[in-house]
């Protein structure tokens, strides 16, 4: 349980098994490669190109899984992510990965076809945006280039206003001073703009030229070299062929998008591929040999060296690791502890002088949620929904733990709702009164029209308050247990004495004074034992907190303030799980006020209408946010308060060479 | 007819209205921060909005307050009990520590979270600790809710209400 102890191997083997030989490692999961020191005559090898190869293989057998996602979606239910992925033998495996290159083939072909359906597409806007400039100029018969004869002259463009023929002849005249040797028609005209041909004699060319210039005339930018019409029917032919093209790209990459299963396992084995040639990367190599050292959990030591030994004409010699090395950590607890490793590891994985907190963070984990989500409604809510998730559907590996943690932390809301009489706030009371008009008596609770095994927190406050901070002081004592226990393995038994044991008899000591202040009973006697013991842990403390200083003014300094430090620390530490109190009682209220709401009608036929609809949303809603804040502040509650008192973190998480798939799972023959 | 259930509502709404406001302003500076981290990755959408609620908090605990207050006073059931100005004062002072800390907190926490937000779009695997610094804020609006609900009840039970 808890923290894995790791080996440390060395492993040679002949150049020409190396490749299986990483085959192998890589299917049994469970060594992490990591390069030698230099040795004389061996060189590292060089993967670099090959997997940079790889990549781009597998880059295309994404973008071609995409593509075809995008054109043919895969037909997958939401409740599909929840099931495992298919699984295949080695053997299987092995077979398929010979196909490698040809569906690789395939996944070119649709990406080609995609790269041509994008050109296509940018094609017939340029197309179109050539037809629209050209649509106005349709009714003219000659080219848009066209000069004019031996004594004419052609005017061809655009003004920016309507003209009709005789409303362009009065504009111009205004200009031409009784000049008349020209033309005009107009081609077409809009509410902005029209489109003039103008003929013109030689001799008057200039004049007019400049007549038009003044009602702001323009030359088209691209003038047709044939009769406009000619381009308009070539432009609607290329875009009558791209869309035809278009059309046969879609239908290919819905054709090919049957090999999908054969894609997403390329996908998996280029993954595979890229990750065994930058694992190799780590090994020396000579002519005949390869050489390359990894950690290796020490429960799979044995069965690995002698599997690598038969298997191949290898030698592996295994050893603890050496202590200035970056040993990395692998966790292994019970499905009920590893189910909040990861909130652990959202903080830090546990360093090597570390112990692993998961087998006590879990327990407080789970119950200090429920007190703060505190419904049991909810609580049998999270506890069905992962249930079903964690039995039905059989989540695996990360996503199965955070199953588990809010399936267990479920059933601790279920527990405190009970204790608290909270059940969709106070549903089933309300109920009974309100639609039968009876205040429901049950034979546990304390007050009628109550259903709470234990007391209603908005009762009294002040008793769950009380019990919020002995909680608390529960759960910092385990951190500081935890604390003796990893000073005391690490050999500093005399650290794990003095700064554990005068703390905890100093913080025991004030409990009973603490007690009351908060108007709870305590007896006389408690509270004499409790003075004494306080005062000896006080002084426990100075003595021994500055032993690491040389002086005695330097020892007493720093024990005085060690003193100042732990009463301090430890007096808002405690505080701080006032939280559970407050966090409880907003779940409670909300809850309660939601049914209020609900139950405002007099008549009962529309309050049970109203009810039904305020019931659905406001506990969704209440739900959801105190699901959160009460996710955030348990987990605050182990990092600062907890963790504060004994775990460093910063340990680096056991990465093995592995089958890192994302389709596929490889199973061992 | 006395001031005393003026205050005491005043207090109740006072509470309401600063915490809400403040969740109002801080949930608001969050979603536009992660309103453009979602431009970039809508993948993302879940981690930001986990820090875009973190604020609005402050606002349930104030309406928790102003809706215990109601209740206490008889406001909600719809018998009020007679107050002295001095009680509805008690009542307006046990208001106090949720309609101030409620603002200002869910102000800072927004702060905290905005930032956290940079955190999610830069280093997505570290976005807990996004979560946990947002959160460290909001440890003062619980204590304020706290002292806010412990004055309020001890009041009315020594009013004999």
């Amino acid at each position: 349980m808890a923290k894995v102890e790791m080996k440390y191997a060395e492993i040679i083997a002949p150049v020409e098994e190396a490749k299986n030989l990483f085959d192998y490692l890589q299917v049994r999961s469970v060594m992490e490669v990591k390069k030698l020191d230099e040795i004389e005559g061996l060189d590292y090898f060089e993967t670099g190109p090959v997997v940079a190869s790889i990549e781009k293989y597998l880059d295309t057998a994404q973008t071609a899984l995409e593509i075809i996602d995008k054109y043919a979606p895969a037909k997958s239910g939401l409740l599909d992510s929840l099931k495992g992925l298919p699984e295949l033998s080695e053997s299987e495996y092995l077979k398929k990965s010979d196909e490698a290159d040809e569906i690789l083939g395939i996944c070119l072909k649709i990406c080609n076809a995609e790269k041509e359906i994008n050109e296509d597409k940018a094609l017939i806007s340029r197309s179109q945006a050539a037809i629209d400039a050209v649509e106005s100029w349709l009714k003219l018969d000659i080219p848009m280039q066209f000069k004019g004869t031996d004594t004419t002259k052609a005017i061809i463009g655009t003004l920016p206003d309507e003209y009709t023929a005789e409303k362009l002849q009065i504009a111009l005249a205004a200009f031409l001073e009784g000049e008349d040797r020209y033309e005009c028609e107009i081609i077409s005209h809009a509410a902005d703009r029209s489109c003039v041909f103008v003929l013109a004699h030689n001799e008057a060319y200039e004049k007019v030229l400049s007549a038009l210039r003044s009602l702001e005339f323009a030359f088209p930018s691209d003038p047709t070299k044939h009769a406009p019409e000619v381009r308009y029917g070539r432009m609607r032919n290329k875009i009558a062929e791209a869309e035809a093209e278009i059309e046969s790209d879609t239908a290919l990459i819905k054709e090919l998008a049957e090999n999908r299963e054969d894609i997403r396992f390329a996908c998996d084995w280029f993954t595979i591929k890229r990750d065994r040639y930058t694992a190799l990367e780590n090994t020396s190599a000579g002519n005949s040999i390869v050489a390359f050292g990894g950690y290796i959990p020490a429960d799979q030591c044995e069965t690995l060296s002698k599997e690598l030994e038969s298997r191949f004409s290898a030698a592996v010699e295994v050893r603890d690791p050496p202590d200035e090395d970056d040993v990395p950590v692998l966790l292994r607890n019970r499905p009920f502890v590893a189910a909040v490793e990861p909130i652990t590891e959202m903080y830090a994985l546990p360093d090597k002088s570390d112990i692993d907190p998961n087998p006590v963070m879990s327990v407080f984990y789970y119950i200090l949620f429920g007190l703060m989500l505190s419904d049991a409604g909810y609580g049998l809510l999270m506890a069905i929904g992962c249930g079903i998730a964690k039995f039905k559907y059989k989540v695996t590996g990360r996503l199965k733990k955070t199953v588990d943690m809010y399936f267990w932390c479920g059933l601790a809301t279920v527990f405190w709702g009970v204790l608290f009489g909270s059940f969709f706030g106070d549903i089933i009371p309300r109920i009974s009164a309100e639609f039968f008009d009876k205040t429901l008596v049950v034979p546990w609770a304390k007050d009628p029209g109550s259903i709470a095994l234990w007391f209603e927190p908005v009762k009294d406050p002040m008793k769950l308050l009380c019990y919020s901070f002995l909680f608390g002081l529960i759960h910092l004592f385990f951190g500081l247990g935890c604390a003796f226990v990893k000073m005391w393995k690490q050999g500093n038994k005399s650290g794990a004495i003095f700064d554990c044991v005068p703390v905890f008899m100093l913080i025991l000591g004030i409990v009973p004074m603490g007690a009351g202040i908060l108007n709870v009973t305590v007896p006389a006697i408690l509270t004499t034992i409790g003075k004494y013991l306080a005062i000896a842990g006080a002084v426990l403390v100075v003595l021994t907190a500055g032993r690491s200083s040389k002086n005695i003014v330097g020892k007493l300094g720093i024990g005085l303030y060690g003193l100042y430090n732990t009463a301090s620390g430890w007096l808002s530490d405690i505080l701080s799980y006032s939280r559970l109190l407050a966090l409880g009682l907003c779940t409670g209220v909300i809850a309660t006020v939601v049914n209020t709401l609900g139950c405002i009608p007099s008549n009962k036929i529309v309050k049970a209408i109203m009810l039904i609809a305020v019931f659905i949303f406001g506990h969704v809603v209440n739900m959801a946010i105190n699901l959160i804040g009460t996710y955030v502040h348990t987990n605050r509650l182990q990092y600062v308060e907890f963790f504060a008192k004994f775990y460093e973190g910063g340990g680096r998480s056991f990465t093995p060479l592995k089958t890192n798939t994302k389709y596929y799972k490889v199973k061992e023959d | 007819m006395s001031f005393g259930i003026f205050f005491a509502i005043l207090g109740g709404v006072l509470a309401a209205a600063g915490g809400g406001a403040g969740s109002a302003i801080g949930v608001g500076r969050v979603g536009r921060a992660a309103a453009g981290v979602v431009t970039e990755d809508p993948s993302k959408f879940g981690k930001v909005l986990i820090l875009e609620i973190l604020p609005g908090t402050q606002g349930l605990y104030g309406f928790l307050i102003a809706f215990l207050l109601l209740t206490q006073i008889g406001v909600m059931g719809g018998s009020p009990i007679q107050l002295t100005t001095a009680q509805g004062l008690m009542y307006f002072a046990a208001c106090l520590p949720m309609a101030i800390c409620g603002f200002v907190s869910a102000l800072h926490q927004a702060n905290a979270a905005v930032a956290g937000v940079s955190i999610v779009a830069k280093r997505p695997e570290e976005s807990g600790k996004a979560i946990i610094f947002a959160a460290m804020v909001e440890t003062y609006a619980v204590l304020a809710l706290l002292i806010s609900i412990l004055a309020m009840f001890n009041v009315t039970a020594n009013i004999g209400a």
